[in-house]
């Protein structure tokens, strides 16, 4: 009956979409922090990458300038925190703008915040435990950490915050899944964003070809997410060949370096997808000496990634909001520090979103954040 | 024979009106012409006293800022001196210190930097060393100063003495801005030409990098020129036309910065006041070409019309005399009725008429004075002359209504047409009777002979010589009667 057959038509077409959803779902990283992981998100009002629609007010929204504190009232009139992220590196400048901003508008309500905000020269979850051993041992309101590497890092905090420590995370990398760190802000989709990107590269590329994977600092786990994400997604094109994957270790001389490498053994190198800051640059650099025609995406706001998106050297770049991590920090340790728990005040992770933006839009954001046109 | 150009009335005219339109047209080209002049003299005189004012004020505000950054930097040696007198033991005395610093000095932020790059500030402590480049150099040693590019595009000009000290340039623009009062545009640059004031300078540069917006709008020449300027930080200047409007800027290094202060003024600040001055000149101007005109005009009408009435008055006076001197050439001086000449011109107009048939009647009366060369023989020409006189007297009382010509020493001719030819006969009787009583009496005698136009006669003469005969007969029959010369 034409009735029946219609109505089966439709069934069927619900089990194929429920079965798309659940592998999906599946396709999520089992181990690292976890992010885009639904019961993660506990609280968090996670976003995936905006993708650049083009227009002035898009771009002008990947970076937000305007932040005014909430209505929380602070129990204190003074907070001492101790910050620590990776490596010394312009990505956490900008983060450390955005503190500052949020440490002057405290301020002008008469409470003041002081905090200490400090990073190796070269990213090292060793250098970064004995900094936080050394900071517990100060009388820090809470104490914030990017994570270097979840696996030597997340016990760590364990044990700070079962000894009475106020511990957060913020930034680029939270802590393994199950960390009893309080809270975390910063980007909370890193597996997107390096899906996003490779998704984007496999387009251009019309889903063939050889790419390389450029990552940062082994074992943090914003690089790490994003190189997963990119795997992944490769994985699911045939005609897509991964045919090697780097660590730059925040270092663009070591990512030029590794381009060259790269170029060297495949000189018919496709594309590259950089998983960090000092990627795309390092990379730009060598296939621009090489004249390389390999596409590039990567991510972050790099002054001179940005000038290589302008001259379309880079194809696409996944702009993090900086600025917003930063005063967004301040504000949750106030909070923290207070005794507060993540909920009602705060969510357990504070996402911030991350714009991919192409070539049109690379001189509107140089004008935005470096006031270059 | 060299020909005698004749003056006309019509080339009067003409000339008067060609000298007007020449002395006009000449007055209003001088005049266009001077105009002109003075307009691209005050255009210069802009542009050259814009340049002078730029590049002052360029210098000035140049001055300003590296007063005020020796100024900050004076201060930032004080407060390291004054450190250095304090017991500092924690971070919390280093912060209050530093804070103490910030409000003595009035210092936008100071701030320390260790051996290991540690920043320390009133409120944070960081590590630095990718914030400012500064740092990632070799140790200080002497003033330094550097840019930095805040995320957000903001800037900052760092002083390091060795300690640095974020110095907004805000407060720079808030300085210079204050010191302008509105009268120029202004702003820093890079040597990249990238704006780091965040000042718009001037509508077509706005706050744009000031080497890519002027980029299309001046020769590459000239955007190769100004390149070179800011990267080898020295000054010069720029003008340039983008649509209506005209610029001129000037940019002057800022001494150890390596920054360019750039100064624009529209040239209208300055044009308009002189263009002012020169739109009243060139009205001045308008209204004196204009009256000019309407004088010139006026003259030359006002000559034209006198020209033209002397021209009249000359011509009226020609015709007046040309009509005497007719008259005189026709006219007997002795006894002032026409002579042999007026006769002649009429005889010529008679014989015309009589040819073709148009004259139906006309009468000629011969007239000799009789004894008139005795007279003259014996008494004088005085009473020749006299009697000549007397005669022509009678004859002209008896022929009132003929034309009496003198045509000889004692002949005269009476033409009669009309009353006087229907009178003729009757007339010559009494007058014949006259004359016949004059010889008693010893007085004029005076023979008369006379004829009419007959069918077949060609000519005046054939009447007259009729009328002449007719005269020598009675002239005889006078004698006949008495009359003799010597009785007269």
């Amino acid at each position: 009956m034409p009735g029946i057959g219609k109505l089966t038509g439709l069934l069927i077409s619900a089990l194929i979409a429920a079965f798309i959803f659940a592998a999906c779902s599946l396709a999520s990283p089992a181990s690292g922090s976890g992010d885009d992981v639904p019961s993660d998100n506990l609280g968090a009002s996670a976003e995936a990458p905006a993708i650049s629609t083009g227009s002035d007010e898009s771009v002008r929204s990947a970076v937000d300038f305007e932040h005014e504190l909430d209505a929380y009232v602070p129990l204190k009139d003074h907070y001492n925190f101790y910050f620590t992220y990776k490596t010394v590196h312009p990505w956490w400048d900008a983060v450390a703008l955005g503190m500052e901003e949020a440490q002057r508008q405290f301020l002008d309500k008469g409470i003041t915040i002081t905090y200490e905000y400090m990073a190796p020269d070269v990213a090292s979850a060793e250098d970064q435990k004995k900094k936080l051993l050394a900071a517990e041992q100060k009388d820090y309101d809470v104490i914030g950490v990017d994570v270097a590497d979840e696996r030597i890092i997340s016990p760590l905090l364990d044990e700070m915050v079962d000894s009475g420590t106020k511990v957060m995370t913020f930034s680029s990398s939270d802590a393994a899944a199950g960390c009893k760190r309080i809270a975390y802000v910063g980007n909370t989709h890193n597996y997107r964003d390096g899906a996003d990107l490779t998704e984007a590269i496999c387009e251009k590329l019309g889903y063939k070809g050889k790419v390389a994977i450029l990552v940062g600092s082994v074992g943090a786990p914003c690089h790490e997410d994003r190189a997963r994400g990119a795997r992944d997604t490769i994985a699911k094109y045939g005609d897509m060949e991964i045919v090697a994957t780097e660590y730059d270790m925040d270092s663009v001389d070591i990512a030029y370096d590794l381009t060259l490498g790269i170029l060297e053994k495949c000189p018919d190198l496709d594309g590259i997808i950089c998983c960090n800051m000092s990627n795309p640059v390092g990379a730009a650099r060598a296939i621009t000496e090489k004249g390389s025609n390999a596409v590039i995406v990567g991510m972050d706001h790099d002054e001179e990634a940005l000038r290589y998106l302008d001259d379309g050297v880079i194809y696409c770049l996944g702009v993090q909001d900086c600025y917003s991590i930063g005063f967004d920090t301040i504000q949750t340790a106030v909070k923290i520090a207070d005794g507060n728990q993540a909920g009602e005040l705060f969510p357990e992770k504070t996402d911030e979103i991350t714009t991919i933006i192409f070539q049109k839009n690379a001189a509107l954001m140089l004008e935005l954040l470096y006031g270059e046109m | 024979m060299a020909h005698k150009i004749m003056i006309t009335k019509k080339m009067i005219v003409l000339t008067a009106v060609i000298g007007s339109l020449l002395i006009m047209a000449s007055i209003t080209a001088n005049t266009i012409w001077e105009s002109k002049q003075a307009a691209a003299a005050t255009d210069e005189a802009v542009s050259a006293v814009s340049a002078f004012y730029l590049e002052a004020m360029a210098d000035r505000r140049a001055k300003a800022i590296t007063n005020l950054i020796n100024d900050s930097f004076d201060e930032m040696e004080k407060a390291v001196t004054f450190i250095d007198g304090e017991q500092i033991g924690s971070q919390d005395e280093l912060r209050n210190t530093i804070g103490k610093v910030e409000s003595l000095l009035s210092l936008n932020r100071f701030a320390l930097v260790d051996e290991d790059d540690i920043v320390y500030t009133r409120y944070t402590t960081y590590t630095g060393r990718s914030r400012h480049s500064f740092l990632s150099g070799e140790e200080k040693k002497s003033r330094t100063i550097s840019t930095v590019s805040l995320y957000g595009s903001s800037k900052q000009l760092c002083l390091v003495i060795p300690t640095p000290d974020q110095f907004d340039i805000q407060d720079i623009v808030d300085l210079l801005a204050f010191d302008d009062q509105g009268r120029t545009h202004f702003a820093l640059y890079s040597k990249s030409g990238a704006n780091l004031s965040g000042t718009e300078l001037g509508p077509v540069i706005s706050d744009h990098n000031l080497l890519k917006a002027v980029r299309g709008i001046v020769s590459e020449d000239v955007l190769e020129e100004i390149q070179g300027n800011f990267s080898n930080e020295k000054e010069g200047n720029l003008s340039f036309v983008s649509g209506n409007t005209h610029e001129t800027l000037y940019y002057v290094p800022i001494q150890g910065t390596g920054w360019e202060m750039a100064v624009l003024i529209h040239e209208s600040v300055i044009q308009d006041r002189i263009q002012g001055i020169s739109k009243k000149y060139l009205e001045t101007s308008k209204s004196l070409i204009i009256f000019t005109l309407v004088s010139t005009l006026t003259l030359a009408i006002i000559i034209l019309f006198q020209i033209r009435s002397l021209s009249k008055a000359k011509l009226l006076a020609e015709e007046e005399n040309s009509r005497v001197f007719r008259n005189m050439a026709n006219t007997d001086s002795l006894t002032g009725v026409r002579n042999k000449h007026a006769y002649s011109e009429n005889e010529a107009v008679l014989n015309g008429r009589i040819q073709s048939g148009e004259l139906q009647a006309l009468g000629v009366v011969v007239c000799d004075i009789n004894g008139l060369k005795h007279v003259n023989d014996t008494r004088g020409h005085a009473a020749g002359d006299q009697l000549i006189k007397d005669a022509c007297a009678m004859i002209c009382n008896y022929f009132k209504h003929g034309a009496v010509f003198r045509i000889g020493g004692d002949e005269f001719v009476v033409l009669l047409q009309g009353r006087g030819y229907e009178t003729m006969r009757d007339v010559i009787a009494e007058l014949n009777r006259q004359v016949e009583a004059n010889i008693k009496k010893n007085s004029v005698v005076i023979s008369v002979g006379y004829s009419v136009l007959n069918q077949g006669d060609q000519q005046l003469r054939d009447i007259f010589d009729r009328a002449d005969r007719m005269m020598y007969e009675r002239k005889k029959e006078l004698k006949a009667m008495g009359a003799s010369p010597s009785r007269i």
